[in-house]
């Protein structure tokens, strides 16, 4: 009888036998990088906000410190948003007729608090706290970026529990002097050994502890 | 070499009972082993596909329950925290060994009479460890985190598994272990597949076994090929028989409870695993050769060895359990006391300790008489038994230790819910169904194997003057 | 009134107008029956585990779910700033307020912790004489009362809303007609509380309506008490024990551990006492069922209710107090005979208290042998009764029945608990109250009554309100509100000001108003002072002046005379309030249903206690549901049989079998009202009769005995002399042998450890409400603690010794060990549970997967499991409840103790923020405990309290041969027998 088979179906074995292979291991590796991707990471993700507010004008033009409107940032666990009456404590005055600065004053005027889109985003079981990080010498930049850059805030970093760890088994390098805390220039010098010592005495004036306990973060 | 077995020929006495019943030519052995697939599709098996799917659909209701709306649907609680379910994964893993003991250990032992059941056996076995390897997954509160932390990937957390956990050792040995049985079982049944295209008249058949036969053409090159590999496949899995049972056996080993904390565990495991696999085999091929008129290929002389196995291991068994009992009473330690001479004998759940030992030990003392080894109905009842006999086992270590650990405050007892029971049910059902289409769609017996035992056989017989 | 404005979350249930519990249409029982879902979800009566329809569909769409939850990323959240910024604003920062909870009649300080604006954790008032800073499962519990999706809401007219304004015309118009006749017609039903303020408007009420009735009625009261002090004193006294100085105490069914006013401060004063040495005391405790006092008792005689009375008499006799002996049984002459020894041995540090259940001739035999003692101005003093006119009589209910059969009542005024379910045997409250023209019943939750009255006015909770209150002995307290109601409602003192036609003044201005016009101070310099007041949370200089006064023994005498002795045959039937609802009051709180009793550890239910000889007399057996019977009353009611309880008696707890209320209320346990005469305790004839069927409890504890392991140890106090010479425990402490190294925490900053003396330990419960509330402990409903599914962090084992008749008690408070080397540690597939460097045993929520190995492997199974999703839907008045500081556990993962990490990390950042080291941590279980039996702290700091209890000479580990090392040390109960009885 006549063969089912034509010489090509070994090619087709042997075709086949490579293709599991290589969607096995390309489907992990694949897995791999594309959480590692901004895409995946929601980085430079322009998030629509209620009011077009834009940092770079209040922190450059302006030179309003971080802490005038996040004044929580130092004692409390949350940084806090600013109220709306806070944004009216300035333009009342100025602006006080902008069309964009309308959704303020409805709020104000109505009572209805202003609705922002959340941008930096941790789970419910993650308790961050930004005292500690700020007064064990943690800037804002180390975290949000170059704010002073941005028109519309977006995310720099992954907030992934890796990055997070990062940090917390090694914090010397990412430590600043408390008065650098808000800068968003700051650098530490370039000499590295100049920086390793300044971070070492850093480590050593704020008291700064790896801490990698999982109820660090997690309660 | 086959150990003597005095036959039931009166003629020569000492001359072993044969292992394949008259002259069959490889013709006659094709037809014949192959008539199953070949052959019309028998009533009865249909309606036993039939029930058995309708089985099956009770385990899937069973897990989408469990996932829907939680373990709590069991009746697992504190401190009982196991029971059906890894009652059921130690249980069907067990089951598994007999297979590979067979396929693996019985050939590098050159034991020919493992020939014409050596493919029921993986086959079962392979079917065994897919129940088994579904528990470790749904038994866990939250199965989709499960899958994921196992394998940490995409690991964005910077944590990873934490091996010193049995359990991880598990995942490890039971996937391991299923891939080589899948891999020995294919490549035993590819030559049958090269038959099955040759032989079939449907060009579908042909095409269909034409695929999975990967082009064998039988010549020399590829049954050297095919020696190699089959070997080195059963010097591969010959240690996973100990090793797989053995790792699950620390599952309990390395606990601090008591009836768990015992070092004679691995070997005791072991021994069981192989006892209650032999039993499943008996329990599906006594039918299966009758339904499908095998009698001369698996001859009673098969049965008797499987008998013969399950008597020593049942007494290995048998020692485990009194190992147990001693160090219990040896150690004195008042925990371990309490729960081997009150909880287990005379506790709340005495009666499945009593069936346990009832089954295991008393059923295959029969087996030192030929009477019994040879009774092919009490064969099929005794390896029934033996297969409830080791579920008990389970029971009773699981459950029975749990219920009653260190503080009496949080003693408490274990009733399984009607989930629980679709579970146990549906994977039973659902094994069967594998098996019965096993039976019809693939040969059930490894044919190749057989017609070679067969010539080595005539040739034997052949010029068996010449040697004398 | 726009500060009773409700917040949305009252949105989330709609109410037909005028809905009761009868439904009237197939949609609206569907929309009660989701009410009902979202109670459970709260965790309460059940959680439904089987398959109803609409959880099919959410099976259906499981597995397509699976794939979901693994893949989708989190919805985007929303920050929502406020418009206008409190100035003391600081997001996610705990504040405490002090204010104080009454309950009935007197009350306790507290600490409310509120987290940005609601109340998550109720605390004690160190500074208040009646907390210490402790406090009771009940002022815990106030805590799910106030979140309750089920709380009545909104003024009801037959039926009809009324705005707060309508309402106050309505009773403008009532008023009116009332003044012709100076109120004649008019009547109050109150609940007793000795709030300052609410005795002056009713003196106003009363001055405006000079005819008006006022009646003062609970189910539950202390008129014997106030009745003895009669007799003995010829006057009215409240009686002050202090047990600082006792060294003998005699409980005559006096269960003074536990109940209200005191039990706090009297446990605390208790507990000081009972570590080895001189001044350790020894109490007596002669009583019917075991009590929680008695549990604790070095000596208890157990005896039927009314006998009581006579074993009294007999140490009386003893001591000289009275003549005339009566009969006693050999045993129990003895046991007199050596207590009076003991007792005058003592004398001036001896203390005989009287129970509430004990007729007045007792209480008054127990001043006047207190003052035979010389201990009166010692072990206790006297005062003006704190409570007064507001003192509730039993009798006033069917006196106010009389009025109103008479048709003398057009309008009632309730603001007491429930009449028309704790009203006294035949006598139908509810009927008549149909009766009443307006009827105006005041209450937090709809219930019986509520059903029955033609007004229906949601009150606020006090946690809501502004009110004052006094502890016994008088010390005032302001009450403050931490929050805006949540639902249309009417504080006690509203409701009573609109009667002055004040309604729309506020309660905060009557209080204060009352507050400066009795301190006289300027009103110019008023204002600091009120709000030191509000600051400290009491007000000083209130407390009530002790009196000295005699004792007419003459009297005493006579009235024991009078005393009906009990009939020797016969079963007697004894009352007694729930350990966890009290009189019932608490039914609706799931948290107190699921508490285990204290002595019997049924949670859900209560049962007809009583003595294994008993029940084998009566032929009945333990779970047998039989026919109680007195006369022609009868109740049906599961038996229960209880270790160490009287024989021929059998005790009710009161407060169960509700046929309305709310989800976690209606129908669990036995309503015992129906057997009982208006303020009776105990009553003889009882007959036990075998009925159909076999109850199915739901019990924490399944097994009392110890099995002979050394779990929960105890010597008496001459064996401890030698056991700690000869280092009995030795072999029950220190580092087993090993073969691992060790990890040395000796190097770190803080190492954290906790201590429990079981010498202290009461067995109160305490602690375990507060770990609930602490830590988000969801409740699981009957089924599932019968299934063994309670979730509990922290549990009291209790476990019997010696004869079941009448065995030794231990309670043994057991939460997670923190095992230095933790067997659940190493068995974790997935790293969920790890050490940390400090020693905590940590369990990461989020990282567990549910294999349950860990639980199997922890030899105290102290591991609970969401073995269910707990919460299917909760109503979002109920997600204000969560401790923002802890995570809420899912279905599938474990939990346990963690030492309330989040109180340690929060201090930690606190204090590291400001470059300081870590100051005072206290558990939630220890902030709460009144005995001080937990302490919690740093292993590492040898001045710490902990560091010197676990190199106490008392000092052993659980399971201590087991090598885990636990961080948990227990110290060894010690009792105190009289060697004469021993």
């Amino acid at each position: 009888m006549s063969a089912i088979f034509k010489p090509s179906a070994n090619f087709f074995a042997r075709f086949s036998l490579v293709l599991v292979a290589t969607v096995l291991g390309g489907g992990l590796l694949g897995l791999w990088g594309y959480f590692r991707t901004p895409y995946a990471q929601g980085l430079q993700e322009e998030i629509a906000q209620p009011i077009l507010f834009d940092h770079r004008h209040h922190v450059v033009d302006d030179l309003i410190d971080c802490r005038y409107c996040h004044f929580n940032a130092e004692r409390g666990a949350s940084a806090g948003i600013p109220s709306t009456e806070m944004c009216l404590n300035c333009h009342a005055q100025i602006w006080n007729k902008s069309p964009k600065l309308e959704p303020v004053r409805r709020s104000y005027f109505t009572g209805a608090p202003i609705e922002w889109n959340r941008v930096h985003q941790l789970p419910d079981f993650t308790y961050f706290n930004h005292s500690i990080h700020v007064s064990k010498g943690i800037g804002c930049v180390s975290c949000h970026g170059r704010i002073d850059q941005m028109p519309a805030v977006t995310k720099v970093a992954s907030l992934q529990m890796s990055w997070c760890l990062e940090c917390h088994r090694n914090p010397a390098p990412n430590l600043r002097p408390r008065d650098q805390i808000t800068s968003m220039t700051w650098q530490p010098p370039d000499d590295p050994a100049a920086a390793k010592t300044l971070a070492a005495d850093l480590m050593k004036t704020y008291d700064v502890h790896s801490r990698v306990s999982c109820t660090t973060c997690h309660r | 070499m086959t150990p003597p077995a005095t036959a039931a020929v009166p003629a020569d006495p000492l001359a072993p009972m044969p292992l394949i019943a008259g002259h069959p030519s490889d013709a006659q052995l094709n037809t014949e082993l192959l008539a199953p697939i070949f052959g019309p599709t028998p009533q009865a098996w249909k309606m036993m596909v039939g029930m058995a799917a309708m089985g099956t659909g009770l385990l899937f209701l069973g897990l989408t329950v469990t996932i829907a709306r939680g373990i709590g649907m069991w009746g697992n609680n504190q401190p009982v925290g196991w029971a059906y379910d890894i009652i059921n994964f130690v249980w069907w893993i067990g089951i598994g060994h007999a297979g590979t003991l067979i396929s693996a250990i019985l050939l590098l032992f050159q034991q020919k009479w493992r020939t014409s059941i050596n493919r029921f056996a993986e086959a079962m076995t392979i079917f065994a460890v897919m129940q088994a390897a579904m528990f470790p997954l749904v038994h866990t509160g939250r199965p989709w985190f499960a899958i994921y932390w196992l394998f940490p990937y995409p690991s964005t957390m910077g944590v990873w598994p934490n091996f010193k956990s049995p359990l991880i050792w598990d995942v490890f040995a039971v996937s391991t272990y299923f891939t080589i049985s899948l891999l020995f079982w294919y490549l035993g049944l590819i030559p049958d597949l090269a038959t099955l295209r040759d032989t079939a008249k449907k060009k579908s058949q042909r095409i269909a076994y034409g695929i999975f036969a990967l082009g064998w053409k039988g010549s020399s090159r590829h049954w050297q090929h095919y020696r190699i590999g089959y070997l080195i496949l059963a010097g591969i899995s010959t240690p996973l028989v100990l090793s797989v049972h053995s790792i699950v056996s620390f599952d309990f080993a390395v606990s601090l409870l008591p009836g768990w904390h015992t070092t004679i565990f691995p070997p005791y495991f072991v021994a069981g695993a192989v006892f209650g696999g032999f039993a499943m085999v008996l329990t599906l091929v006594i039918p299966a050769r009758k339904a499908f008129r095998f009698e001369n290929v698996i001859t009673n002389r098969h049965l008797e060895n499987m008998a013969k196995v399950m008597l020593v291991t049942s007494m290995i068994v048998g020692y485990g359990y009194l190992m147990e009992n001693f160090i219990a009473w040896y150690c004195g330690n008042p925990y371990e006391a309490y729960l081997f001479f009150k909880t287990r004998p005379f506790g709340h759940y005495a009666a499945i300790y009593w069936i346990m030992l009832a089954c295991n030990v008393l059923v295959p003392q029969t087996f030192w008489w030929k009477k019994a080894r040879t009774n092919v109905a009490w064969l099929w009842v005794a390896s029934i038994l033996v297969g409830l006999g080791m579920w008990a086992e389970r029971f009773v270590i699981i459950v029975i230790s749990l219920s009653r650990d260190f503080l009496p405050s949080s003693w408490g007892n274990y009733a399984p819910t009607w989930v629980d029971w679709c579970i146990f049910v549906g994977t039973l059902s659902f094994f069967s169904l594998l098996f019965l289409l096993f039976l019809r769609f693939v040969p059930s017996v490894a044919v190749a194997e057989v017609k070679e035992l067969n010539h080595e056989m005539q040739h034997e017989k052949a010029h068996a003057g010449e040697h004398a | 009134m726009p500060s009773m404005k409700s917040l949305p979350v009252i949105q989330d249930e709609p109410r037909a107008p005028g809905h009761r519990s009868l439904w009237q249409s197939v949609e609206e029982l569907e929309a009660r029956a989701a009410v009902s879902r979202g109670e459970f979800a709260a965790g309460a009566a059940e959680v439904p585990p089987e398959l109803s329809r609409r959880s099919f569909m959410q099976i259906l769409g499981a597995s397509a779910a699976l794939g979901g939850l693994a893949a989708c990323q989190p919805p985007r959240e929303k920050i929502v700033p406020f418009v206008h910024e409190p100035p003391e604003d600081r997001p996610g920062k705990r504040f405490h307020y002090a204010t104080a909870l009454s309950f009935d009649g007197y009350a306790t300080g507290l600490l409310v912790g509120a987290a940005d604006g609601r109340p998550v954790k109720v605390e004690g008032n160190p500074a208040h004489p009646a907390s210490l800073g402790a406090s009771s499962t009940w002022e815990q519990g106030a805590l799910l009362d106030l979140y309750d999706p089920e709380r009545a809401r909104g003024i009801w007219r037959k039926g009809q809303p009324l705005s707060w304004r309508g309402f106050l015309a309505e009773i403008q118009q009532l008023a009116k007609v009332h003044d012709a006749d100076g109120g004649a017609r008019l009547a109050f039903l109150l609940a007793p509380d000795a709030s300052p303020t609410q005795a002056d408007l009713l003196r106003r009420i009363q001055a405006r309506f000079p005819k008006a009735r006022f009646h003062a009625w609970a189910p539950i009261t202390e008129e014997n008490a106030a009745e003895g002090a009669r007799i003995a004193f010829g006057r009215p006294l409240d009686a002050r024990p202090s047990l600082d100085a006792a060294r003998a105490i005699l409980s005559l069914d006096a269960d003074f551990l536990s109940g209200h006013g005191e039990s706090l401060r009297l446990t605390r004063e208790f507990a000081r006492h009972r570590e080895p040495g001189a001044g350790m005391n020894r109490l007596y405790v002669a009583e019917p069922a075991m009590s929680l006092t008695g549990a604790n008792a070095d000596h208890r005689f157990r005896m039927r209710g009314t006998e009581v009375a006579s074993f009294a008499r007999a140490v009386a006799v003893k001591l000289g107090v009275v003549p005339i002996a009566p009969a006693l049984s050999p045993e129990l002459a003895l046991a007199a005979k050596a207590v009076a020894a003991d007792l005058s041995a003592n004398r001036g540090r001896s203390l005989v208290l009287a129970g509430a259940r004990q007729p007045p001739a007792v209480h008054a035999l127990a001043h006047a042998m207190n003052a035979a003692l010389g201990n009166v101005g010692v072990t206790v003093t006297y005062s003006r009764p704190v409570l007064g006119e507001a003192a509730p009589s039993a009798a006033s209910l069917p006196a106010l029945a009389k009025e109103i059969q008479a048709g003398k009542v057009d309008t009632l005024v309730i603001t007491a608990w429930n009449p028309a379910h704790a009203a006294p045997a035949g006598l139908d409250f509810g009927a008549l109250l149909a009766k009443v023209p307006n009827a105006v019943y005041h209450s937090i939750r709809e219930d019986e009554t509520s059903r029955r009255c033609s007004w229906r006015v949601a009150a606020s909770h006090p946690f809501e309100s502004w009110g004052d209150g006094r502890s016994r002995g008088g010390v005032a307290s302001l009450v403050q509100p931490l929050i805006a109601p949540l639902y249309e409602s009417v504080s006690t003192i509203d409701l009573l000001a609109s009667f002055l036609g004040q309604g729309d003044r506020g309660a905060m201005q009557h209080v204060k108003a009352y507050w400066m016009a009795r301190s006289a101070i300027d009103p110019a310099f008023f204002e600091p002072q009120w709000e030191r007041w509000l600051r400290q949370g009491v007000v000083p200089g209130t407390a009530e002046a002790s009196e000295t006064a005699l004792v007419d023994v003459a009297a005493v005498a006579s009235s024991l005379g009078r005393l009906s002795l009990p009939k020797g045959d016969g079963v007697e039937l004894a009352f007694a309030p729930s350990y966890g609802l009290f009189d019932g009051r608490f039914g609706t709180n799931a948290w107190l249903q699921e508490l285990p009793d204290p002595i019997t550890k049924v949670s859900w239910d209560n049962a007809a206690y009583l003595s294994e000889a008993t029940a084998k007399r009566l032929g009945v057996a333990d779970g047998q549901v039989a026919t109680l019977a007195l006369g022609n009353r009868s109740v049906q009611a599961p038996l229960k049989v209880m270790p160490g309880h009287a024989d021929d008696a059998v005790t009710l707890a009161l407060g169960y079998g509700r046929s309305d209320g709310s989800a976690v209320s209606k129908g669990v346990g036995v309503d015992a009202y129906p057997l009982r005469d208006a303020g009776a305790w105990f009553a003889p004839g009882l007959s036990v009769k075998a009925g159909k069927g076999k109850h199915k409890f739901a019990i924490a504890q399944g097994h009392f005995g110890m099995e002979g392991r050394p779990l929960a140890l105890d010597f008496t106090s001459e064996k401890w002399g030698h056991a700690e010479g000869g280092g009995e425990l030795e072999h029950l402490r220190g580092m087993p042998a090993t073969l691992q190294v060790p990890v040395d925490y000796s190097k770190q900053e803080y190492s954290w450890g906790m201590s429990v003396d079981l010498s202290r330990c009461t067995g109160c419960n305490g602690c375990v409400i507060a770990c609930q509330e602490e830590n988000n402990i969801a409740t699981v409903g009957k089924e599932q603690v019968a299934k063994g599914r309670i979730m509990h962090w922290i549990r009291t084992d209790r476990y019997f010794s010696g004869p079941a008749a009448d065995p030794e008690t231990i309670t043994q408070p057991v939460m997670c060990q923190q095992c230095e080397t933790a067997p659940c540690e190493y068995v974790c597939p997935v790293n969920a549970t790890v050490h940390s460097e400090e020693g905590l045993n940590e369990m990461v929520y989020n990282r567990c997967v549910g294999t349950r190995y860990c639980s199997n492997n922890c030899p105290y199974k102290v591991r609970r499991f969401n073995f269910l999703n707990w919460r299917p839907e909760v109503p979002n008045v109920q997600t204000l409840l969560f401790n923002p500081d802890v995570t809420v556990r899912s279905r599938g993962v474990m939990e346990k103790c963690t030492y309330c990490v989040q109180r340690i990390e929060g201090a930690r950042i606190d204090a590291r923020a400001g470059g300081k080291k870590i100051g005072f941590v206290q558990t939630a279980c220890q902030q709460a405990c009144p005995a001080e039996a937990i302490v919690f702290g740093n292993l590492n700091d040898p001045q710490s309290r902990v560091r010197k209890l676990h190199d106490d000479a008392r000092r052993y580990d659980l399971l201590h041969e087991l090598g885990t090392r636990p961080r948990t040390a227990y110290l060894v109960k010690i009792r105190n027998p009289n060697p004469e009885l021993a």
